[in-house]
């Protein structure tokens, strides 16, 4: 792993932390460098990621680094099988979580969100981490989609470099707080976009 | 996805034999129009079949292949493209130029969806499809003395296969004629026709001539200009624009997609403001002060006269107004004048290339070669930089009286010179190249297989380096340009220097371009749209859902196809390089200065994250999960486990051979 790519895992862990997207010991992320993947360590501390803390893997094969990579490595490899990411980047951001709860997809009311999201599908599993479920049902959904929610665990962003996976999993936490404080206020909520009933089957 | 009826069918093509008079209509699978779209990825796809590996590029034998794609004239946004592709005689590799402009629009408007023109015509001929194809004055006026095509008689309606007239005709008075002179007057002799023409270029064989159509637009690299010379064929009339529409199978969703797409396009101030209101010159300054604009054939990355020859510069004292492509908001294209003369143009790559990497200062004289070069049907990347090769064999003593680094008249004279193929002009008029290797310092050729650089130097944006080493066409920007992620931060910015951890990113981008070349769309959507945009309005096109990753394994198709045919052609690893002085020459000051190109573990990088062995050969895994092992078999290559191996000697591609004067 070169010096860059550890900065970028750095800088991205970091801020994930001091946004508030994750808790001390939450989320995970990686990239994709042609048939291997680097993944961040199982239980790291993101926001304090070191050179051990990134583990490099095979794609497809196992290898013994399997004891020390990320929970989520089954999903991390079924999104790089099915779509063309080469970052992911999952996150707990507890806005998006609540609304995950309520909805079964979530549409952004603001700008920033409807342009680069126009709708979140939510997704439910039964056993949400690191599971045969989730490695089969996210990646369909990812196709289509950059981020999607699995419900009450937190949103799986892809990008092809991990800034845009994490500027995605960022956009989707603003709106869900947009969203969740607009709705606790009740009243109308005044439509200002064209065609914005048409992102439910974006 | 609504119930939309599917619109995805075989492919209707109009294949014309110049030499044996025959016009037949053919067709191309259901299966073919998913598995490569159209365009380039359609022409690649005959290419391969048809093996023009084996055939020299100015012989008959080898094929121009124009090609729309399945967006070409419908709502989605900057999509009045085609393709061009053959055999390159510059390069030798299979080669594809992509153009705006009408003509792919007017061909689908007769319900064509690609055309393929093979053989040669003994006389200088017009082929004019549609409309009353073989009536009076069908080829501008140029009736008369020069005998037709091969059995085929003057003026004669080859066939009307579909009920389109296709016509031979022949046009001693259009040659000789100049790019702008012979449009106009085709489009008198047709009023409403789009036509692809060439320039004196062109018929003289100049190995960088280009295809013209609308008032400019250009298939521009790789010679492909003088593949059509070496046919004798001065130009291609789509005499009307059909009554054909191109078949949306869902108008509102593609409405709403494209819709939705142009938010974004407005929304980003490269394609909202930077564009529109400078042209792509506007990235004169910027790669300026990265310290990564090549000057005098690269000796340095910056130039003194930078601000002079700017899209600022060009907006303030020459730009006439703003124009488009058929079907964009963009808008990059400049209609510019100076004194008595206007034209196109020129663009950032032409002002770099006529300007920077010669030493040029003076955007007046830039402006005035560029019109030259499209009078005469010019590609301006290879003959500015193959001017500036020249200059530095002066500098260095091995060209007697030859240009200085710059001298703004000799440019402009040399332009001229090269299109006539006179003088110093005929040796440069063989691309920098073979010009260099002759003179014995094939190193100061700054070119790719042959193919001369673009205007960003890749010691101060290595990713950019490894895409010119790996490009199937030689050195060249638009097969993936990585000056988005290491300079604009487009989709967000990487460290330009890093060596490692960026053949990912940069497959990616050329299996993107491949398919955006196929759809046909413009590749500037990609400063805003990324490829679920792009699935998503091809979806509504053909009312079938295409996932953004089926799109990018579409352009890995391509590409590998792409490879393939280089590898039949005689191409090997070695051929994936970069000029030594960006190897070995760091740069000598500014931003990207003591820098050079670490190439090697990015090549062993890229290999390994393409599938490919360690000397560049798709491995027989990834050649069945594309679907091309069969492909790989017929060109003659054994895919084995280690990868294809050419089971027979490689033809050398000889341009030269068929080179000055093939034409006239």
């Amino acid at each position: 792993m070169t010096s860059a790519v550890l900065e970028q895992f750095q800088r991205v862990g970091r801020d994930l932390f001091v946004a508030g997207l994750i808790s001390s010991h939450g989320g995970n992320m990686s990239v994709r460098q042609g048939d291997r993947i680097l993944i961040t360590r199982r239980g790291s501390m993101l926001a304090h990621l070191e050179e051990r803390d990134v583990v490099d893997i095979g794609l497809e094969e196992n290898d013994a680094n399997v004891a020390l990579a990320s929970t989520e490595i089954v999903v991390h490899r079924a999104i790089y099988a099915a779509t063309s990411a080469l970052a992911v980047v999952h996150t707990h951001p507890p806005y998006a979580i609540a609304q995950s709860l309520v909805k079964d997809e979530i549409v952004p009311m603001d700008s920033e969100g409807s342009y680069l999201l126009h709708k979140v599908p939510v997704v439910a599993a039964q056993l949400t981490a690191g599971s045969s479920e989730v490695a089969e049902l996210l990646p369909q959904w990812l196709k289509e989609y950059d981020l999607v929610m699995l419900r009450g665990h937190g949103p799986f962003a892809i990008g092809h470099l991990l800034e845009e996976a994490y500027q995605l999993t960022s956009v989707l936490e603003m709106t869900c707080r947009i969203l969740t404080i607009s709705e606790a206020m009740g009243g109308e909520v005044k439509e200002y976009r064209k065609g914005s009933e048409r992102y439910g089957s974006w | 996805m609504s119930h939309a009826i599917s619109t995805l069918a075989p492919l209707h093509g109009l294949r014309v034999d110049l030499s044996r008079g025959i016009a037949t209509a053919e067709e191309s699978s259901a299966d073919v129009a998913r598995a490569y779209l159209g365009g380039r990825g359609l022409g690649a796809c005959i290419a391969l079949r048809e093996r023009l590996y084996e055939v020299e590029p100015l012989a008959p034998e080898n094929l121009l292949i124009f090609a729309p794609g399945p967006l070409t004239g419908t709502d989605a946004p900057a999509s009045g493209r085609h393709s061009v592709t053959a055999r390159s005689p510059l390069t030798g590799t299979l080669f594809d130029g992509n153009s705006g402009g009408s003509f792919g629009v007017a061909l689908r408007g007769l319900g064509i969806d690609y055309l393929v023109v093979a053989g040669a015509c003994e006389t200088p001929s017009c082929l004019v499809i549609g409309g009353d194809a073989g009536g009076e004055g069908a080829a501008g006026g140029a009736r008369g003395t020069a005998a037709g095509a091969r059995g085929a008689a003057v003026g004669e309606v080859l066939a009307a296969p579909d009920g389109v007239q296709v016509a031979l005709l022949p046009a001693g008075e259009l040659w000789g004629m100049e790019v702008p002179t012979a449009l106009a007057r085709l489009r008198d002799a047709h009023p409403g026709a789009e036509a692809s023409v060439i320039g004196p270029a062109g018929e003289r064989g100049v190995l960088f001539a280009s295809i013209v159509n609308n008032r400019g637009r250009s298939i521009g690299r790789g010679g492909l200009g003088a593949v059509m010379g070496a046919k004798r064929l001065k130009a291609v009339v789509v005499a009307d624009h059909g009554r054909h529409r191109p078949v949306v199978a869902d108008p509102d969703r593609l409405s709403f997609v494209a819709y939705e797409a142009e938010k974004l396009l407005k929304a980003n101030p490269i394609t909202s403001q930077a564009l529109p209101e400078f042209g792509t010159a506007v990235l004169v300054n910027v790669l300026n002060q990265a310290g990564v604009l090549p000057t005098r054939n690269f000796r340095a990355s910056q130039f003194e006269h930078a601000a002079a020859i700017s899209g600022e510069s060009l907006r303030r004292d020459f730009l006439q107004r703003r124009a488009a492509c058929r079907g964009c908001g963009i808008g990059c294209a400049r209609r510019t004048s100076t004194g008595d003369a206007s034209g196109e143009g020129p663009e950032y790559e032409s002002i770099w290339a006529l300007g920077a990497a010669c030493g040029v200062g003076d955007l007046k004289a830039i402006v005035e070669a560029n019109y030259a070069c499209n009078r005469a049907g010019l590609d301006t990347i290879t003959m500015g930089s193959t001017i500036a090769c020249a200059m530095e064999m002066t500098e260095e003593g091995v060209l007697p009286d030859g240009p200085r680094f710059g001298d703004a008249a000799a440019v402009i004279a040399l332009c001229a010179a090269t299109a006539r193929r006179e003088g110093l002009g005929d040796e440069l008029a063989e691309g920098s190249a073979r010009f260099a290797a002759r003179l014995g310092r094939p190193e100061l050729s700054m070119s790719v297989k042959s193919l001369e650089l673009p205007a960003y130097d890749p010691r101060g944006m290595t990713g950019q380096g490894l895409g010119f080493a790996t490009s199937n066409r030689g050195g060249c920007h638009l097969r993936a340009n990585m000056l988005n992620p290491e300079i604009l931060g487009v989709p967000k910015m990487i460290d330009r220097f890093a060596t490692l951890g960026k053949a990912g990113l940069l497959i990616n981008l050329q299996n993107l371009n491949a398919a955006l070349d196929s759809l046909s769309l413009c590749k500037f959507t990609g400063f805003a749209l990324k490829e679920d945009y792009y699935a998503r309005l091809l979806s509504a096109v053909w009312g079938e859902t295409v996932e953004p990753q089926e799109l990018l394994r579409v352009g890995e198709r391509i590409w590998n196809a792409e490879r393939l045919f280089n590898l039949a052609a005689g191409f090997t690893r070695a051929a994936d390089t970069l000029p030594r002085r960006l190897l070995e020459e760091p740069v000598p000051a500014g931003p990207a200065a003591g820098r050079v190109v670490d190439l090697e573990p990015m090549l062993a990088e890229y290999y390994l994250a393409r599938g490919w062995d360690t000397d560049g050969r798709p491995r027989a895994g990834k050649l069945d999960r594309l679907s091309l092992s069969s492909a790989a078999v017929t060109a003659g290559l054994t895919a084995g486990e280690a990868g294809p191996t050419r089971s027979s000697s490689a033809p050398v591609p000889s341009a030269a051979a068929h080179g000055p004067g093939a034409a006239a």
